[in-house]
């Protein structure tokens, strides 16, 4: 339906985003993730024809939208990461007014704002206005403003940014239904890992403007096939026994998480008895011990040696 | 466009309360401002001279012929308490042959004034200067008043139409003057919402909507210029029938000079709006800019006051100008249409302009 070939972005000096190639298919929910600053907005500004790339090209079943914008732009729904909307109005002037620069046929558009205002949940706070609402609900609103013209591709940029648990739970529930039941085509970037893996059927890993990876999440998690994770609970933290355990060659990274440590390691390695030996020397007493499934932030970890947050 | 054009319409319907401080404005400023050349007014003069008796006695039936102002004899020490405390704009300490304006402020009628007792005082000194080479000083003072009363040559002044001159009216000046400059304020803070929407990503929005950027460009302009005629054209009808302020028979004239006004201003906003990044920015060059443009233009001023080339070079490049030209014609000139065609025209020229390199510039900080 929609894919990148080799898009480039470059601001003055700077690359933004370099030889990006994705594609999404019909019906696909795809991540972009990665941290802040690695080309997400940019990539998906290009994709959304908001932004012309420096070179490279996006193509919309076969045609290139740089030529035409105007091709995506009548089935693209866009969320923004900024609240876009009139603060000063109520949440039903501004689905009524996005629903008329769409150009919702005016016999539809009371029916289409009631249910947009339904899928958020927030048909009750229809005449309220916007200022006065909590960020998960504006970040909600946010969200029905890009659906009332029914787009085929719905484009995500960072969506639950700065905003309580329950209302990402809903905006996540809200996106998945809007994939599975109505076949809305998703592209959904983030920082958090635990998103993209609840909604997405592929992944695309950024970093520093490039794709350092691709695929499903059992593809994406097969790179650390040769890897363990585990975390160990300690009687007390050492940093001593964090050095030790490092020295070990098998040891890619540790990392203090409270009173545990979390270790990744070459499979197949004798780390326990090292770690236990160690823990001995220090006199530290080993808690707990548990093996743990891999992330995708620890395949990011893995490629880049950072962690997403960092 | 048009749902574009009816959402600014519905913010500023949800919160009037601007619009309104702008237009009470207008009209407190006005009346703040011209409240001593609209009535009578009474002034001071004394004379602390060793023949202060005569002196004022002398100088009193003279200013006060055809005057619309009343010059009153004061005991010196009130009459520079009264201006000391704000109670007058100003006072005349009268000397033999000369005078002194006794104020603290830089008000119109402070010109005003100047003006009438600087006229009095030097056609007394012509006459004098006639008296003193003659044997028969009442006489020649009799004649010279009576030549004075019936002149050989009798000069005429006419309006345009040739109909008789109006005096010049400061106050419905000023009335227009204020009226622009809380205009230019509305105006520029309105094309601002451009950037606000900009900023808030609504601009994005609009742009991957099928409405055009011609069509987005027009709807947030349009909306500027009509708040700003609509502003304009509020203080004007209750100057004309509420507060009955004298603004000529033209008051179809009138509001398409506004209009072009309107345009114009609109345009300069988007011009300055093209050279920041921010809102915030706006809101910070504007106001600092705005106020000097009437000022430089001399709009607060009688007409001519103004004579340096540099700041009426500065001051044609602002709509400003131009409108107050026209509307001085019309209203107290009574100008026709053909009369008022080269400020409308460099009105709009200037319109076109900034309009072209504003929005230019608006694209350029964006893309």
């Amino acid at each position: 339906m929609i894919e990148t070939i080799q898009l480039s972005k470059r601001f003055k000096e700077k690359t933004v985003v370099e030889g990006v190639d994705l594609y999404l298919d019909k019906g696909e929910s795809v991540g972009l993730l990665g941290p802040n600053g690695a080309g997400k907005s940019t990539t998906i500004s290009i994709i959304s024809s908001l932004l012309k790339p420096t070179t490279g090209d996006v193509k919309l079943d076969g045609e290139s939208v740089i030529k035409n914008p105007g091709d995506i732009r009548k089935v693209l729904g866009v969320v923004p990461q900024e609240i876009a909307l009139y603060q000063e109005l109520t949440a039903y002037e501004n689905l009524k007014f996005f629903g008329r620069i769409y150009r919702v046929p005016k016999s539809q558009l009371e029916s289409r704002i009631q249910t947009t205002l339904e899928l958020v949940g927030l048909k009750d706070r229809q005449k309220d206005l916007i200022k006065t609402f909590s960020g998960g609900m504006k970040r909600r609103i946010n969200i029905a403003s890009a659906l009332l013209h029914h787009p085929k591709i719905l484009i995500l940029d960072e969506p639950t940014v700065g905003i309580d648990p329950q209302s990402r739970n809903y905006i996540l529930e809200m996106i998945r239904k809007l994939n599975e039941q109505e076949g809305t085509t998703v592209l959904y970037t983030s920082h958090y890992m635990e998103e993209v893996e609840q909604l997405c059927d592929r992944v695309y890993i950024m970093d520093h403007g490039k794709v350092i990876a691709s695929g499903s999440q059992s593809e994406l998690l097969s790179i650390l096939s040769n890897e363990d994770t585990m975390k160990v609970q300690l009687n007390q933290m050492s940093n001593e026994l964090v050095k030790a355990i490092l020295e070990i060659d098998v040891v890619r990274h540790v990392e203090e998480t409270g009173d545990s440590i979390k270790i990744i390691a070459k499979k197949s390695s004798n780390i326990i008895s090292n770690l236990v030996k160690l823990a001995d020397q220090q006199n530290i007493k080993i808690m707990n011990f548990q093996m743990e499934n891999p992330s995708l932030e620890d395949v990011f970890l893995h490629l880049t040696g950072r962690t997403l947050r960092d | 466009m048009i749902p574009v054009f009816l959402a600014q319409l519905a913010k500023d319907r949800r919160n009037p309360l601007i619009l309104i401080i702008f237009i009470a404005a207008s009209i407190g400023g006005t009346i703040l401002f011209t409240g001593g050349t609209e009535t009578p007014t009474t002034i001071s003069i004394f004379s602390e001279e060793e023949n202060d008796q005569a002196i004022e006695d002398k100088w009193e039936s003279l200013l006060n012929e055809g005057s619309d102002m009343r010059f009153v004899v004061t005991d010196s020490a009130e009459a520079r308490e009264n201006v000391q405390q704000g109670q007058s704009d100003v006072a005349v300490k009268l000397l033999e042959e000369d005078y002194k304006l006794i104020t603290t402020s830089n008000l119109p009628t402070v010109d005003y004034v100047d003006q009438h007792v600087r006229t009095v005082f030097e056609k007394e000194a012509l006459i004098q200067s006639a008296v003193e080479q003659s044997n028969d000083i009442e006489g020649l003072r009799t004649e010279i008043e009576t030549t004075l009363n019936h002149p050989p040559l009798d000069m005429e002044v006419t309006s345009i139409t040739g109909e008789e001159l109006s005096s010049y009216d400061m106050g419905t000046q000023l009335m227009f003057a204020f009226t622009l400059l809380v205009a230019m304020f509305i105006i520029g803070f309105r094309v601002n919402n451009i950037l606000k929407d900009k900023v808030y990503g609504l601009w994005d929005r609009l742009i991957l909507s099928p409405v055009s950027k011609t069509g987005m460009y027009t709807a947030y302009i349009a909306y500027a210029c009509f708040i700003g005629f609509v502003q304009m054209l509020t203080v004007i009808l209750i100057f004309k029938y509420v507060l009955n302020y004298d603004i000529g028979e033209r008051l179809d004239l009138l509001l398409i000079i506004l209009a072009f006004f309107t345009f114009s201003m609109v345009s300069i906003a988007t011009l300055l709006t093209g050279l920041v990044k921010k809102p915030e920015q706006f809101y910070a060059l504007y106001p600092s800019v705005m106020p000097i443009i009437p000022l430089i233009s001399g709009v607060y001023m009688m007409p001519g006051t103004i004579t340096n080339p540099v700041l009426t070079f500065i001051g044609d490049l602002f709509p400003v100008s131009h409108a107050m030209d026209a509307i001085i014609n019309v209203v107290m000139y009574d100008a026709a249409w053909q009369d008022i065609t080269q400020p409308l025209i460099l009105m709009v020229l200037i319109g076109v302009v900034a309009m072209g390199i504003g929005i230019n510039l608006v694209e350029r900080r964006t893309t």
